[in-house]
């Protein structure tokens, strides 16, 4: 010990002083710096490189081969695909905070149809009128043209479009002598209980009532097709949904639970989970986005072929219209984006006919160019053979610049009203004065 | 000690105490199966195909395995480039609270000074600190000063929240060494930072060691902060990227289930092997003898 | 808090007193305590700039009707109000009250019957050790991903079991309160071990003498039990279940992950607010002070009611 702490003098005899101890600190950050230095250089942007988010690739890897091939064509500058979450909810939050950050390097955004109005009433998204003149607007689907029009500008290009679809298994429907599928929903009870009964499948009708965004779509097409809505048509600023019509749409819903067509697992149910149930034959039928009917016969569900796969539109009650809740995505530019030349000219590829018709051929995404439906590869596709009459009548969920308080409201009612912890009376009552209490704050 | 009054009071019932012994390792194998069942099941999951997966609890139990989740996983450079981040954040984060958490520390288990205990409750405070209470001032400030989406929006208040248990934990290792060795190094001239860097720093390097393990692992497993100040795939650590693995409508079940076992096979290897350690640095602070 | 610790408290107090005034050059005057405060400063002005300084600014937003991207105006506690109104909130305090209470409770229980059990020397002792640890070195969120996978409908396990043996009727991700149990429970196994290794270590600090003499004075187990390991326990139980409380009192990626982002919290109404929402930003400050406010309560309570000490003093 002794020896010890006198090589400690021999070493040094100097007082610890400040500046030493500013030299150990100093040590330290510069340290912690370069490591920051170092580790920090990894997100893109600037020049040769073009920043574009969207959630993840399909199943079938469409959107990575499209990138490429722009890629391979040297525009002078590369596409990056930046993968976002799955979830429409958690990607927005991601992106919105991105902006509100200030610090996005992001350059195009894949953007969900319910995103244009609450980023353009930001001024987050160019204003593309003047790059997408109406004489080539024409030539897409009115209502995802409408999801990329607020306040009489257009601020994207419609990318894809998804409408909300019944499933059917073909083979179960026949075997129990049904030669068609249900039109209305009571007819849907009654036939997913008897081939339940017949044949002993698992479940009747399996949809997405799960606490999420896929719920209001779910939840508002019951709706839609009882003859409610959300908002007046004519005064976005008027909340409707307090209605007979909206609380028996809510009603028949809940009802798929309570008589015993769709299991009570239902309300925690989203798209991945209606996936496994209806193809792996669990399920007699299912509502579901058109993109699931390429799963059939896959690897991952080799039980269900797709000759067994019928589609259609959603049924309706007694008398009413059809309805589809509209989906899909749209392609948007980052305002503060120095490559709006670059980004245009991605847009303009991706949502060039033949990029949409390989998509929809290979995973049955649907293209957003009328014209597309009738060309034969793609008319042969059964979600456009048998679905037409769902994409022809989506409705869109409410444009507003406070859409994401909205849905919040609506996924708790929603799924509330489906689990049986609130009338859908009561309901439609908390979501008129909720709504409006979020219309009225907003403005 | 405890052993040696088992044996004097069980003398002459050896028929009862062996009963118990095996009662006793029964209830044992009961215990650590039911810690690590959770585990073992997620490892099934891991290496079975989506399609047993989907198809039911039972068909998993028995599918022939598989390591396509782990192709998947290995194949994702996201999954590469978040286990690199998740080493860095949690690599820089433990150096950090180690450098000003021994000094710190230091001061207040041998130094006199006034407000020490002010101080020491300021620093405990912060460990019943609810973190979700100052994410939305800390990302206006971190966009203010430009650090929104990098390394140090993680490495930052991971180094506020991981401070306190390194300062605790220190003070208790430094306050165990023998008090006579600095006073003899001082008594031959040196310095206090000396008497700091060349007596106690070796002295305590295992107990250093233990809270660099408790500090690194604290880090390692954040999520709050990573998922909010964090918007970029590029600086993702894993523990956001996991619950995201999935395709555009589907959740990849396998691949989660692979990448919780990856990022979980350094923190076994890790208890393993200094279970010993973690266990007395995680009771240095809380037990006093 | 060893005696002799005690008694330097006393020391360094009493001289304190008498030298009270200009303390400033007291204290800078002497140069191994300015090196004291050298020493102490850089990682002080870490925690008040990074902790202390925003929960101010916390505060500050929460009488304001601020939004994420620009500061409001002054409207005093109207938020508090709105917030005390708001079934959601309510919905999070109440569940993270039933889980605080539930789980700090079975975890202490259960921690302290395992303590006792192996406060041994047996064969494997290191293996139990080990096995126990990796629950508690698991990340909490993916421990939530995890748990979820078991509790899925049509693939988890959990799930499964519980149906066939007739303990549930709906799955468990249906059911909040199916979701609160589920969630006290990976909680309990996610920590219990760290409270048994905590109670286990206290455990060993009692000398065997002690009870030798009160088996002598004829004491059985029960009164051994409730007269010298509780006792001699107290400050370890204070300070484990202290940890404890204040940790579950904030739980956030657990319910977060776990429950789909559906089980409410306070603190994932103010990750909701403060994130999500546009509208309910002046909101999610109050319940962030809040929660800063009434966790500070129950270390308080800790502190003052139940004596614990926080073993600052020297």
């Amino acid at each position: 010990m002794t020896r010890r702490s006198e090589t400690l003098r021999g070493k040094s005899g100097r007082k610890f002083n400040r500046r030493d101890f500013l030299k150990m600190s100093g040590a330290g950050l510069a340290g912690a710096a370069v490591l920051g230095a170092t580790g920090c250089g990894g997100g893109g942007g600037g020049s040769g490189e073009l920043i574009f988010s969207m959630g993840p690739d399909d199943a079938q890897g469409t959107m990575a081969t499209l990138i490429k091939r722009f890629n391979d064509q040297n525009k002078g500058f590369k596409v990056t695909h930046r993968v976002m979450p799955a979830d429409t909810g958690q990607y927005f939050d991601k992106l919105r905070t991105e902006f509100q950050a200030q610090s996005s390097d992001i350059d195009v955004i894949g953007g969900d149809v319910i995103w244009p109005a609450q980023l353009a009433a930001n001024g987050w998204i160019a204003d593309l009128t003047d790059k997408f003149p109406k004489s080539e607007q024409g030539k897409f689907l009115e209502a995802p043209l409408a999801s990329v029009t607020y306040q009489g500008k257009v601020y994207g290009v419609p990318w894809y479009t998804d409408a909300g679809m019944l499933y059917h298994r073909k083979d179960l429907l026949e075997k129990s002598g049904f030669s068609e599928p249900p039109k209305t929903w009571a007819e849907l009870k009654e036939m997913a209980n008897k081939v339940v009964q017949d044949q002993g499948v698992k479940y009747g009708f399996v949809f997405q009532g799960d606490q999420y965004e896929g719920g209001v779509c779910n939840g508002l097409e019951y709706i839609w097709t009882h003859g409610g809505d959300v908002l007046d048509p004519n005064d976005p600023n008027k909340v409707i949904i307090d209605s007979p019509e909206a609380a028996a749409g809510l009603a028949t819903e809940a009802s798929m639970i309570s008589s015993g067509a769709a299991p009570q697992a239902v309300s925690t149910y989203q798209e991945s989970q209606t996936d496994p149930a209806f193809m792996n034959g669990t399920s007699v039928f299912a509502r579901n986005w058109p993109y699931m009917y390429a799963l059939a016969g896959t690897s991952d569900y080799p039980k269900v072929k797709p000759d067994q796969v019928g589609m259609g539109p959603l049924p309706v009650d007694d008398g009413n219209e059809l309805a589809s809740c509209l989906g899909g995505w749209d392609m948007l530019i980052n305002a503060n984006s120095d490559m709006q030349d670059e980004a245009w000219e991605f847009i303009k590829f991706m949502t060039a006919p033949e990029q949409m018709k390989f998509r929809a051929v290979k995973a049955t995404v649907l293209p957003t160019r009328t014209a597309l439906l009738s060309d034969p590869d793609i008319k042969k596709l059964p979600p456009v053979a048998q679905g037409s009459p769902a994409i022809r009548h989506t409705h869109a969920r409410p444009v507003s610049p406070y859409y994401s308080d909205m849905s919040l409201e609506m996924q708790d009612q929603f799924n509330a009203s489906l689990k049986g912890d609130v009338s859908p009376e009561k309901a439609v009552k908390t979501l008129q004065s909720n709504l409006e209490r979020i219309i009225q704050q907003g403005s | 000690m405890a052993s040696a009054t088992t044996t004097t009071t069980t003398k002459g019932a050896t028929g009862r105490s062996s009963r118990n012994l095996v009662l006793f390792y029964i209830f044992l194998v009961l215990f650590v199966l039911v810690s690590l069942f959770p585990l073992l099941w997620v490892f099934r999951m891991s290496i079975t195909t989506k399609s047993d997966l989907l198809a039911s609890p039972l068909v998993t139990l028995t599918a022939p395995p598989t390591s396509t989740s782990y192709n998947t996983v290995f194949g994702n450079p996201d999954f590469i480039k978040a286990l690199r981040n998740s080493v860095i954040v949690a690599g820089t984060t433990t150096v950090i609270c180690l450098f000003f958490g021994a000094i710190c520390a230091y001061a207040i288990a041998r130094l006199r000074f006034r407000f020490k205990s002010s101080i020491m409750t300021l620093i405990l405070a912060i460990s019943f600190f609810p973190a979700v209470a100052i994410i939305a001032p800390l990302f206006i400030q971190f966009t203010a000063v430009g650090i929104i989406n990098t390394y140090w929006a993680m490495i930052i208040p991971d180094t506020v929240f991981a401070l306190p248990l390194t300062i605790w934990i220190l003070v208790a290792f430094f306050k165990e060494l023998p008090r006579d060795l600095e006073e003899a190094a001082k008594v031959d001239g040196a310095t206090t930072l000396q008497a700091f860097r060349k007596v106690i720093v070796p002295l305590a390097a295992p107990g250093v060691f233990t809270t660099a393990i408790l500090t690194f692992i604290f880090a390692w497993n954040e999520f709050l902060f990573a998922n909010t100040f964090i918007f970029d795939a590029a600086h993702y650590p894993v523990t956001v990227v996991i619950p995201n693995f999935a395709t555009v409508y589907t959740i990849d079940y396998g691949s989660q289930a692979a990448g919780a076992v990856v990022v979980t096979i350094p923190l076994v290897i890790l208890v393993l092997i200094f279970q010993r350690r973690i266990v007395s640095g995680l009771t240095a602070g809380a037990v006093k003898g | 808090m060893t005696s002799s610790d005690r008694e330097s408290v006393s020391r360094v107090k009493s001289e304190e007193k008498k030298r009270r005034g200009g303390w400033f050059r007291q204290e800078f005057g002497n140069p191994e305590r300015r090196m004291a405060y050298y020493m102490v400063l850089p990682a002080l002005i870490i925690i008040v700039a990074i902790a202390f300084f925003p929960i101010a600014y916390s505060v500050l937003l929460s009488v304001t009707d601020s939004t994420i991207t620009g500061f409001g105006s002054f409207v005093g506690l109207e938020n508090y109000i709105e917030m005390f109104k708001n079934p959601d909130f309510l919905d999070g305090l109440k569940n993270t009250l039933i889980f605080t209470v539930a789980s700090v409770t079975l975890e202490f229980i259960i921690g302290l019957g395992i303590a006792l059990a192996i406060n041994r020397a047996f064969r494997g002792r290191g293996l139990v050790r080990a096995a126990v640890l990796v629950p508690w070195a698991f990340p909490t969120v993916i421990s939530a991903v995890m748990w979820r996978l078991m509790f899925q409908d049509q693939i988890g396990i959990i799930d499964e079991a519980a149906k066939a043996i007739g303990l549930i009727s709906n799955p468990i991700l249906s059911s909040n309160t199916l979701m609160l149990i589920g969630a006290t429970l990976v909680d309990v196994w996610k920590t219990t071990p760290f409270m048994a290794l905590l109670l286990l270590a206290g455990l060993q600090t009692i000398p065997g003498e002690v009870y030798e003499a009160a088996r002598v004075d004829g004491a059985n187990v029960t009164q051994r039990f409730f007269r010298i390991t509780l006792p001699l326990l107290k400050s370890t139980i204070l300070v484990a279940v202290l940890f404890r409380t204040l940790d579950a009192y904030r739980v956030y990626d657990l319910f977060w992950v776990m429950s789909g982002q559906q089980l409410e919290s306070l603190s994932t109404f103010v990750f909701k607010s403060v994130r999500i929402s546009q509208l309910l930003f002046p909101q999610g400050n109050a319940a962030a002070v809040f929660i800063f406010v009434t966790a500070f309560l129950i270390a308080l309570i800790f502190i003052k009611v139940f004596g614990m000490q926080t073993g600052t003093e020297e």
